[in-house]
């Protein structure tokens, strides 16, 4: 009866697919919150990582965080969900107030998704264990419910027939896969990721940009840190560079992308553009 | 040119190899046929191994003397692990003054000779406090105190092998510090240290023969105090040590076993 792999039971996810993933189990209200970042300062003893960050993303927005090694997007990234404790400066993020002391940083974190650039998948249990786990733990859902909601959510990146592997049968780009299923079956109200692709072979970055792109379809709020410039311009609703922990320039992503202002943005776009003008992706 | 063909009187390096092996297993020969012929094989048959003797070992060693090893050992284990979990947990705790605490008593607790702590809790606790303490307990403080020391290590050293990673990704999806804890790292930290565990269950199976010192009712004995009461009668040679040592060779062997089996399991996992 547990065992997912039996057909009846995956057909069953599959019609349930298009309704678990737009399901509101969030509560409307933290659904319709973005991320309100003002005055984000984070250093690591003397070194200043992030030099005041104000930003900005709306409900249903794609952000992607563009720059430099070291410009402190990854950083930035991990202050939404307080991975790293700010210094200074104020969080609002799926209707909570993440840098007050009293938040309640478990029930915060629940709804906001990170995916990570080394997937960071629990290698002792399966796909749909590790899909479900948290759902059971932190939502107190019912293992039939959790393995509902996780196999309908591994559908959708397109792995529910390698539920029961476990991670190391998994190639990077699936691996990557499940993990994005694993933080879209707590529906969260946001989903962070942070360089999702660098840690991947080149012939599977196109499967998880892909998931990530019918993401982005589906409505959902995503903060992005990546340097797949193709998937910035095309999917992302604003483009943010950064350099030396402060945001350089901000809009549009094919203002940024394509007709950068600043002069640090247009020589950071020429080294990782090709020589002619196309793109990488 | 003609030195490059000229025939080389020195060997070739295989063949060097292979006779630098023919000495060794020469050697080897040697040292074995000499300690054959000096042995003097009567001597040693009716002192270590007189077979008389070993039967009136039986059953006692079994029922007595090894019950009672296997039973100091699991009593300090199972304190020497609750300690070790909670020290090991101190020491990579955010709050400093666990952590001093922690390493003081760990490296107060492995520079010490397990020998002075028995005798402390065998007789200056007792008398300081003018207690009685009872002799599976004073075994089971001993032993488990001293142990939680190294056990406390080889927990830390696991915990922390778990990459940093796997905690993040349980924190990010809305699960408490204990939660994560014992859901995700604790999980994958116990494979990483069975081996070294077992290893130390080995080593406190054979400390738990520093007891000797204490004064023992004969059916607390265990198997070193029994031999050493053994060997006691002039007919009985020093074969009961022979049994006896046989007897740990009983537990110990099973228990490595059990430990490389362990290790070519988590060698496996953690090979992809």
């Amino acid at each position: 009866m547990s065992t997912p792999a039996s057909s009846p039971d995956r057909s069953d996810a599959t019609g349930a697919t298009a309704g678990a993933g737009v399901t509101p189990v969030v509560s409307p209200a933290s659904a319709a919150q973005g991320c309100t970042i003002t005055g984000l300062h984070k250093s690591y003893g003397d070194v200043e990582v992030l030099k005041g960050i104000d930003l900005t993303v709306e409900p249903g927005e794609v952000v992607c965080l563009i720059g430099p090694s070291g410009s402190g997007k990854s950083t930035l990234l991990r202050c939404i969900n307080l991975l790293e404790q700010p210094n200074a400066g104020t969080i609002t993020v799926a209707g909570f107030d993440a840098t007050d002391p009293d938040v309640q940083l478990d029930d915060m974190r629940a709804q906001v998704g990170m995916v990570f650039q080394s997937f960071n998948l629990f290698p002792h249990m399966t796909a749909l264990d590790n899909c479900s786990i948290a759902q059971r733990r932190v939502l107190r859902r019912s293992k039939e419910e959790a393995d509902r909601v996780s196999l309908a959510n591994l559908e959708n990146v397109g792995l529910a027939e390698l539920a029961d592997r476990y991670p190391d049968q998994l190639s990077g780009g699936q691996q990557q896969r499940v993990a994005i299923a694993r933080a879209l079956a707590m529906q969260p109200a946001l989903m962070l990721f942070d360089e999702p692709t660098s840690a991947l072979d080149p012939e599977t970055v196109g499967d998880v940009l892909g998931v990530m792109r019918k993401l982005a379809e589906a409505g959902m709020t995503m903060v992005v840190v990546t340097h797949e410039m193709g998937f910035a311009r095309d999917v992302a609703d604003r483009v943010v560079f950064m350099d030396g922990g402060v945001l350089v320039e901000e809009g549009p992503a094919k203002d940024v992308i394509g007709n950068p202002q600043h002069e640090r943005t247009q020589s950071f776009l020429a080294r990782v553009l090709h020589p002619d003008g196309t793109l990488d992706g | 040119m003609s030195t490059a063909i000229r025939p080389r009187k020195t060997l070739s390096p295989r063949q060097r190899a292979q006779i630098n092996r023919y000495v060794q297993y020469a050697i080897l020969v040697v040292a074995i046929l000499a300690a054959v012929v000096l042995t003097d094989w009567g001597t040693v048959g009716s002192k270590f191994f007189s077979p008389s003797v070993m039967l009136d070992q039986f059953p006692a060693v079994v029922t007595t003397a090894l019950k009672n090893t296997i039973i100091y050992t699991a009593l300090g284990f199972v304190l020497g692990l609750a300690l070790g979990l909670l020290l090991a947990l101190m020491k990579i705790s955010p709050v400093a003054p666990y952590r001093w605490l922690a390493t003081l008593y760990i490296e107060f607790f492995r520079g010490v000779p397990a020998l002075l702590v028995f005798i402390a809790f065998g007789y200056a606790v007792p008398y300081a406090f003018g207690i009685r303490i009872d002799t599976y307990v004073t075994v089971m403080l001993a032993l488990g105190i001293v142990e939680s020391a190294y056990i406390a290590e080889t927990l830390r050293a696991g915990l922390q092998a778990v990459p940093k990673g796997q905690y993040e990704a349980a924190r990010s999806l809305g699960m408490s510090n204990s939660r994560a804890m014992i859901t995700i790292v604790i999980p994958q930290a116990v494979r990483i240290i069975l081996p070294p565990l077992t290893n130390e269950i080995i080593m406190m199976t054979k400390d738990s023969s520093l007891i000797y010192l204490l004064g023992l009712t004969a059916s607390q004995y265990e198997l070193a105090k029994f031999g050493r009461e053994a060997i006691s009668s002039p007919e009985a040679g020093l074969t009961p040590l022979v049994v006896a040592g046989a007897a740990y060779l009983v537990i110990t062997i099973p228990l490595g076993i059990l430990a490389r089996r362990f290790e070519s399991r988590t060698a496996k996992l953690s090979r992809t």
